[in-house]
């Protein structure tokens, strides 16, 4: 268990309005369970694949983890990327702090909708203030719409599985540009999606079914040791000079 | 990217002379010179007056010799088909025999470069649109696509040709390359994808470039760091965040 006391990141140390400061306070409550002042809890639910949010510090929470019946539930690149840098506290069913280790393992798993690579591209993009979703689901949902995240989620990973048999490359997700005034309520849409086209570049019939099905511009990520590049293959049609 | 002009007077310069008048004025000019075939090239020998037409819609490269009555002009295949079978004001000999049916010059172009059905098609598709097309062996790519004459304008693309068989930009780092390469010499990377006639009988003859399409796309790389700006807010841009930025004690 990591014991540093991380220095504040440079992301907003102020606390969200309406939340009370009860939790300053550090204490041990056992060998394995420790709060770090400024850290966000989140406790890990594995039959929905994502964790839900249970202590918030910070506004990151403004552009991280979706609502649900007033509840903030984040998926596994969020709680990966927030607990690298020490903004977040996974918990496990015992109470236990999941460490970095943990996470990392449930990435290789890719049972929870994300690949190691697609985490490359969340994580690059949020350290340079992007604005980062999973494509297919909405920030909020609207009353009694939608039932639960599992439910949601369910459909988007099968509508996403459905849509990688017709097709090698996939969406991952909506980025929007660095916003301090974004909402999730009404987040506008994407300055472009992110998607994954595997080991090669994504065929020209690849490009033209996923633009068919998304109205934003695509911008297909390589990731290759570490580097995360991207590259739009757009259809165009040059103009008939005089 | 916009059209980078050479000279101040550049832009109108092209406005006034376009490019498919310029082809018309030459069309009338040739009027059924002979051109050579020898391997993959064509020697034409034309009138001083020609050599200008031809040097104003930029099809070949001049020959330098001593003569001084003729000009020798070096055609590449696709410029020389173009010439012969669109605009159809030259005629082609082979080895001192007239080539009358275009067929044969068809095949002929043929068995000497297997892949110029796909690369005349992408040729012609551009240059009926008025885009002069040379040589991209400079930049790595198959052309180099101008909007109007080199001495007027920078080209603005850099094109690759690619057919369903091909094996260009199959993996990533032909695609970093390719996109570095146009990059570095202020172009725009473009693709065209010629595609149709997958039965090989019909390529015998040159009307098989009618059942050819070609769809263009262009690959360019976006840069992260150079594209934050929110016009909507007037926050400064967020400070980065990542793991190597936390101090560690």
């Amino acid at each position: 268990m990591e014991e540093e006391d991380w220095e504040a990141s440079s992301s907003s140390e102020t606390e969200e309005a309406g939340f009370a400061a009860d939790d300053d306070e550090e204490f041990n409550a056992g060998p394995k369970l420790q709060f770090r002042i400024g850290s966000s809890k989140a406790r890990w639910v594995t039959e929905l694949g994502m964790a839900e949010v249970e202590v918030k510090r910070g506004k990151l929470w403004t552009t991280t983890g979706i609502i649900r019946s007033g509840k903030t539930y984040c998926f596994i690149e969020e709680a990966l990327y927030l607990s690298e840098i020490g903004e977040l506290q996974i918990l496990g069913d015992d109470d236990a702090v999941i460490p970095l280790k943990g996470l990392y393992e449930m990435i290789a798993e890719e049972k929870s909708g994300c690949c190691w690579e697609s985490y490359e591209v969340y994580r690059y993009l949020k350290g340079l203030g992007y604005i980062l979703g999973r494509h297919g689901v909405p920030w909020t949902s609207k009353g009694a719409e939608i039932m639960t995240p599992s439910g949601e989620e369910e459909d988007s990973v099968t509508k996403l599985l459905g849509d990688m048999q017709l097709c090698d490359a996939r969406a991952v997700f909506d980025v929007y540009l660095p916003n301090s005034r974004f909402k999730k309520s009404s987040p506008g849409e994407p300055s472009f999606v992110a998607c994954l086209s595997g080991d090669s570049p994504p065929s020209k019939e690849d490009v033209r079914v996923l633009q068919s099905r998304i109205d934003a511009p695509l911008r297909f990520c390589h990731i290759s040791q570490g580097r995360v590049s991207f590259f739009s293959f757009s259809s165009i049609d040059l103009s008939v000079l005089p | 990217m916009a059209p980078r002009w050479k000279w101040k007077g550049a832009e109108a310069k092209a406005l006034a002379e376009p490019i498919s008048k310029s082809v018309s004025e030459l069309q009338l000019s040739l009027a059924k010179t002979s051109g050579s075939l020898s391997s993959c090239n064509v020697l034409l020998a034309v009138e001083p007056e020609q050599a200008e037409l031809l040097d104003r819609c930029c099809f070949g490269r001049l020959v330098l010799s001593a003569e001084k009555v003729k000009k020798w002009i070096q055609l590449s295949f696709e410029e020389a088909f173009y010439l012969f079978y669109i605009l159809k004001c030259i005629k082609l000999t082979l080895q001192g025999r007239c080539l009358e049916n275009e067929v044969d010059t068809w095949m002929y172009m043929r068995s000497k470069r297997p892949n110029f059905p796909v690369f005349f098609k992408a040729y012609s598709h551009l240059r009926s649109k008025n885009w002069v097309l040379r040589s991209g062996l400079q930049y790595g790519v198959d052309f180099v696509a101008y909007r109007h004459h080199p001495s007027l304008v920078h080209s603005e693309y850099s094109v690759l040709v690619q057919s369903g068989d091909s094996d260009r930009l199959r993996v990533w780092s032909d695609v970093h390359c390719a996109v570095r390469l146009s990059g570095s010499v202020a172009k725009t990377l473009l693709t065209l994808h010629v595609s149709g006639n997958s039965n090989r009988e019909d390529l015998n003859l040159p009307t098989c470039l009618e059942n050819y399409r070609v769809e263009e796309q262009t690959i360019s790389r976006w840069s992260p760091e150079l594209s934050r700006e929110d016009d909507e807010t007037t926050s400064p841009k967020p400070k980065v965040t990542n793991v190597s930025n936390l101090k560690t004690p």
